[in-house]
């Protein structure tokens, strides 16, 4: 996907002359990790239409897709409940999945997710504000307070930090012990703004209707094109910043454009789906796994394994108890954190 | 001839080595001495602000057990322990952030991102909505919490020995699965309930007294004790795991023995002042900039940590809005924005 031609086919003439020589053996680990995670997510979003309370045929959601019948009861759960929060569930996906990629690129931290970052905290004190002082309580309300709470964190964390890698991560957790507390003195204060909180910052992909996706998708496009552009930059950038500079790279132009890009796509995800853990984290250092340390397929993989994980994670909370959900973001970070775990244990883990 | 040169260069760098030592002793003893002076001053502070205003003097005479017998109440009793506990409980963390930061080489490894403190969290707040149980049952809850998080960072993260970037990895999983665990915790409650249990979740230095503080200050004296046994390989050990060998370092039993201590100083000022937030991230990395020697500063972390307590209870119960604030609260709004001064200015001398 984010290869070239010219470069899939340099790949494949030098596996004709060296017959199974490792590079060819790579390209085709490579491909077959891609496939693979596309079938995955194709199923996954397949089970997102079809299964919850109600289990609905899979042909019966191909019919409510192609041929709505206002009547059908089993058409208006897969049109009005279903489709909103797949499509939720794939955009903040995509985008944390991304996000996550460009964060440890370009803080070669591999404990770096936007969370880290201070993004998710601007996000929340923007929402916290936003409940407790404009009284906004609907999604399409909040979601641009969450989206400029994160830019501004964004912003300032990469106008501290922004010429050293190791003193970004610092600077982002800094940001975030610096707001977190602002956001628990307003919710101590104000009983109205904290039940409101405790329901947003739990992470779900329910409640926020097609609208919400309707307006925000532009910015995980436009965040996926920069990541692509990028993708070649960091791995110049993985080499050092000395090594980048000499091989050409504007580092500082890098790190700018990166931090745009994460804005763009965590910001869009926090508002979709309100601030999901370790997807951002765990899903780079799976992709990482799997397809090693290019980031053009990092990057590739990322973006199709972050919707996998997060509408994974929203289906099976909807199927592990019996009269009730457990919200997407509990059961992403019950997921995850044996991703990570597995990742953690595994040969190569310092390949950031 | 040559040999003369080599002797007068041996000479010279045998100086310059003298003189970087001596200029590092005395920048050492100077922050430290500061951090003594303001300890003073503010504990004095402490000592005569309150509902019942002492001048300073009053107040230290009453400390000295003379003077009017109310005032020598209101000074032993009501806020003595409080101040000492604030001591204590800073110097805690400071020290146990700055253990985890250069034991794991990396300036994020702090409890709170490694979800120890979240551990801590998590127990104390089940301890309150789920069990339903008050007092110092919470706190043990807590304690529990805390250790638990710890052993299972450290089961998941053991493969042949204890990795630096394994044991931060597993950790920043099991935070955001504490965090997240957390939220749906909180999001389930009822609503009094969890306002209270958030308020256990911010941190707080008021009501350690008697017994319990001497519990503290007993513990964290022994730990402290050990830590400075191990002090010693500390310097090696931020070189990297095979120069500390080559200096003579057992890396292992070092990293283990100081990263135990880190969790023994984290759990036992988390389970009696809460997760008092950030503390052992912030007080290790000013320490580290005020000395600017790429030590792990471990005695300095300590006093700035003691003297950023200090300060924030300070702060919290006179100076916002009339009103007391938990100094969990107060911690990240007084201590980030000076780190982040500190990250801003310091471009070219930081080593973080």
């Amino acid at each position: 996907m984010l290869t070239s031609p010219r470069e899939s086919s340099g790949e494949v003439t030098r596996s004709r002359t060296a017959g199974a020589d490792p590079v060819a053996r790579r390209a085709r680990r490579r491909a077959l990790a891609l496939v693979l995670a596309l079938v995955a997510l194709g199923l996954i979003a397949v089970a997102s239409l079809a299964l919850g309370v109600r289990d609905i045929a899979p042909a019966d959601v191909w019919n409510a897709l192609v041929a709505p019948d206002a009547a059908n009861q089993d058409h208006r759960v897969v049109l009005e409940q279903r489709l909103p929060r797949t499509l939720v569930g794939l955009a903040a996906g995509v985008a944390l999945g991304l996000a996550g990629t460009l964060v440890q690129g370009v803080t070669r931290n591999p404990i770096a997710d936007p969370g880290l970052l201070g993004l998710n905290s601007g996000a929340s004190l923007a929402v916290v504000c936003a409940f407790w002082l404009v009284g906004v309580t609907a999604p399409i309300g909040y979601v641009w307070f969450a989206f400029l709470g994160a830019a501004a964190a964004a912003l300032l964390v990469f106008s501290i930090g922004a010429a050293q890698p190791v003193r970004l991560a610092l600077v982002g957790a800094t940001v975030t012990a610096l707001i977190t507390p602002l956001i628990t003195l307003v919710l101590l204060r104000d009983a109205t703004a904290f039940n409101l909180y405790r329901f947003w910052v739990v992470g779900s992909l329910t409640g926020r209707g097609l609208d919400t996706v309707a307006t925000l998708w532009p910015f995980v496009v436009v965040g996926t094109i920069l990541a692509v552009v990028l993708a070649h930059r960091l791995n110049m950038l993985a080499l050092g910043d000395d090594v980048a500079r000499a091989l050409g790279q504007r580092v500082g132009t890098t790190r700018a454009m990166t931090g745009v890009a994460v804005v763009l796509l965590s910001g869009t995800a926090t508002a979709l789906a309100g601030p999901i853990a370790l997807v951002g984290l765990a899903v780079p250092h799976a992709a990482r796994r799997l397809v090693g340390t290019d980031y053009r397929w990092v990057m590739a993989l990322a973006a199709l394994l972050g919707p996998v994980m997060l509408l994974g994670a929203d289906v099976i909370g909807r199927l592990v108890l019996p009269h009730s959900e457990l919200e997407a973001g509990v059961v992403a970070a019950l997921l995850g954190a044996p991703v990570l775990v597995a990742v953690a244990r595994g040969r190569n883990v310092a390949g950031v | 001839m040559a040999n003369d040169l080599m002797t007068t260069y041996a000479v010279a760098a045998g100086s310059a080595v003298r003189h970087l030592r001596a200029a590092r002793r005395r920048r050492l003893v100077l922050v430290l001495a500061a951090c003594a002076v303001l300890l003073v001053a503010l504990a004095t502070l402490a000592l005569s602000l309150g509902a019942a205003s002492l001048p300073p003097g009053r107040a230290l005479t009453a400390l000295l057990g003379v003077g009017e017998a109310k005032d020598v109440f209101i000074v032993h009793r009501l806020r003595l322990p409080r101040v000492a506990a604030a001591v204590v409980v800073g110097a805690c963390f400071g020290l146990a952030g700055a253990l985890f930061q250069s034991t794991l080489r990396n300036p994020l490894a702090s409890p709170d991102i490694l979800g120890i403190a979240s551990g801590a969290s998590l127990g104390a707040v089940w301890a309150l909505l789920v069990a339903g149980v008050t007092g110092l049952a919470v706190a043990g809850a807590a304690f529990a919490g805390a250790l638990l998080v710890a052993v299972a960072i450290w089961f998941f993260a053991w493969r042949r020995g204890l990795h630096s970037i394994r044991f931060v990895l597993v950790g920043v999983g099991f935070a955001y699965l504490c965090s997240s665990l957390l939220a749906w915790l909180l999001s389930n409650a009822e609503e009094r309930v969890a306002q209270s249990a958030l308020l256990w979740t911010v941190g707080s230095v008021s009501d350690i007294r008697g017994e319990e503080l001497a519990l503290l200050a007993v513990v964290a004296a022994v730990l402290a004790l050990a830590v400075s046994l191990l002090a010693r390989t500390q310097g090696p050990l931020a070189l990297g795991d095979d120069n500390a060998r080559a200096l003579g370092v057992h890396v292992d039993a070092a990293r283990v023995g100081s990263l135990l201590l880190a969790v023994g100083l984290v759990a036992i000022a988390t389970s009696f002042a809460g997760p008092v937030a950030f503390v052992a991230l912030v007080a290790p990395a000013i320490a580290r900039r005020l000395l600017s020697d790429g030590g792990a500063a471990l005695l300095a972390s300590a006093g700035v940590g003691a003297v950023l307590v200090l300060t924030a209870d300070l702060v919290g119960q006179h100076a916002v809005l009339g009103v007391s604030a938990p100094v969990g609260i107060v911690t990240g709004i007084v201590g980030a924005p000076y780190l982040l001064w500190l990250l801003a200015t310091n471009e070219r001398k930081s080593r973080a």
